[in-house]
């Protein structure tokens, strides 16, 4: 397994924002978690990039223990996070906000000019600033540099929120050939039906626990209804 | 004549406060310290300047300038690594600010301590006294040359930030240094940096204020209130601004001195009242 979660405890001051999540990805293979506002999934994927200190229970990635690492190590042992709300750099234009990506200098398939043939728009715009692209476009940048680094992890946090579905079918379109190369994804989604179909398996979260784990083709609508409600 | 004249020199001596405010604009745009220190540095820097030649007994003024900067540069890296950055850990966002009042106070302590009260100056050859005559308008070389230093460290600072690297990892780090850390760099080492880049600059317009006048281990507390000034004149975090707000201070104060020769910085202060009322944002506004 390239990422064990193992019994994961994570809190915000007192407040118990995960309890005992256990999960796993496979290299190269692509996790779904679903779940409602509020149900952790961001949570989650900030603790798999360290972001999130007062946690508990064992997370190991490319057989080491990375639970108390640095987000910085973390980062260059090749977790990338494309964060919630896109969150590129508003001083940096787009080919700059790239590059930032690309400072844990990991080997691998992807450099600019791979990015720049996956989404060729960014290579028009690629001197324009975050505020002048839609939000499609600054979440294609934020993918982007995600991919800059070179990870063997991809974490997407509800990458699609937001935009138009012109824009989501062209973000989901890319990540076929994200995986061609070999790299894992971990998808944060609200949206159940594009999230099952893109991706191997799926976890449903509801109030910080793992209420449903299923393949993502034997997904009984029923009953991740009833794990993603509660009802 | 006589008015040009002040005016000119007015805005020479605008390049030194542009000098003295640049490097607290940087701080405060990419870490949102502000750094109380910053004018107990520039005495300092007098200080290191004083020390430097007196090792070199015959170099050129100007060339101090290297060894000052690289000296400054490595004090500044220092400070920020082994004490700001751990305060800036700290939940209270006062700490820091406390932190470098406290470390303002020491270091003015330790420069009495080590130097004594007595005004210093360093004299390295003519060069002060040179001036030139411009259409019967008499132009010191040294504010000259000041201002013109301060225009090339303005035009090098913004190349390195906008073109380099390393000036795009302090930008992203200004934005958002939590994002950052997700690609593997510690905004406490950029912290660094850019402290060594302040002090630097401050360093700089040390050396030239030990040019150009006497001072003492207290010229920095009234430097750190022209920095201040400058750098809330011309926006915070804003480098052009600051420049611009070191002119308008500058200009105001020799002018002011011109209608009411006791009148010290109170025409400086006057017009940087006005500024505020008029710009509370300053003249360019928010940060670059």
């Amino acid at each position: 397994m390239l990422l064990e979660v193992a019994h994961l405890d994570a809190f915000y001051g007192d407040f118990q924002a995960l309890e005992d999540i256990t999960m796993a990805v496979d290299s190269g293979e692509s996790v779904a978690f679903l779940g409602a506002n509020g149900a952790g999934k961001t949570t989650f994927l900030r603790c798999l990039t360290g972001l999130i200190e007062r946690k508990r229970g064992t997370i190991t990635f490319a057989g080491g223990d990375i639970s108390h690492m640095s987000v910085e190590t973390i980062a260059r042992r090749g977790i990338a996070l494309a964060p919630e709300g896109r969150m590129l750099f508003p001083s940096l234009n787009v080919e700059e906000n790239l590059q930032m990506g690309g400072l844990s200098r990991r080997r691998g398939y992807w450099n600019l000019q791979r990015i720049y043939e996956l989404f060729p728009l960014l290579a028009e715009r690629r001197l324009q600033m975050p505020n002048r692209l839609s939000g499609g476009q600054q979440g294609l940048v934020a993918i982007g540099r995600a991919l800059m680094a070179n990870p063997t992890l991809l974490l997407c946090d509800e990458i699609s929120l937001g935009l138009d579905p012109l824009a989501v079918e062209q973000i989901y379109a890319s990540f076929t050939a994200i995986r061609l190369e070999g790299t894992a994804t971990v998808l944060v989604e609200q949206d159940v039906r594009r999230a099952s179909s893109t991706t191997d398996r799926i976890y449903c979260l509801l109030e910080g626990r793992v209420t449903l784990h299923s393949e993502s083709r034997r997904l009984d609508t029923d009953e991740l209804t009833r794990a993603y409600f509660g009802t | 004549m006589v008015w040009i004249g002040t005016v000119i020199n007015g805005v020479l001596l605008g390049g030194l406060y542009g000098l003295f405010g640049v490097g607290l604009a940087l701080v405060f745009g990419v870490t949102r310290i502000v750094n109380i220190m910053h004018g107990e540095f520039i005495a300092l820097s007098a200080f290191i300047a004083l020390g430097i030649s007196t090792v070199l007994p015959n170099a050129h003024p100007l060339l101090l300038v290297v060894p000052v900067m690289i000296a400054s540069f490595a004090l500044g890296y220092v400070l920020q690594a082994l004490f700001v950055n751990r305060s800036m850990r700290l939940p209270d966002p006062l700490a820091p600010l406390l932190l470098t009042f406290g470390l303002s106070i020491v270091t003015r302590n330790l420069m009495i301590e080590a130097f004594g009260v007595n005004p210093r100056s360093i004299h390295q050859g003519d060069f002060a006294q040179l001036s030139i005559d411009v259409c019967g308008v008499q132009i010191g070389v040294l504010p000259l040359v000041t201002l013109a230093l301060a225009v090339v460290l303005f035009v090098t600072l913004q190349l390195v930030l906008r073109r380099t690297k390393i000036g795009r990892i302090v930008r992203a780090t200004a934005d958002n240094s939590e994002v950052v850390r997700l690609m593997g760099v510690r905004p406490s080492s950029v912290y660094s940096i850019v402290m060594g880049f302040s002090f630097a600059l401050a360093g700089v317009a040390g050396l030239m204020l030990a040019l150009r006048t006497t001072f003492t281990p207290f010229s920095g507390v009234e430097r750190l209130l022209i920095s201040f000034e400058v750098v809330v004149m011309g926006g915070l975090g804003s480098f052009w601004g600051a420049m611009l707000g070191g002119i308008a201070l500058g200009v105001a104060q020799l002018v002011g001195l011109r209608i009411n020769p006791n009148s010290g910085f109170l025409y400086a202060n006057l017009v940087f009242f006005v500024v505020v009322l008029l710009r509370p944002n300053g003249l360019f506004g928010a940060r670059q």
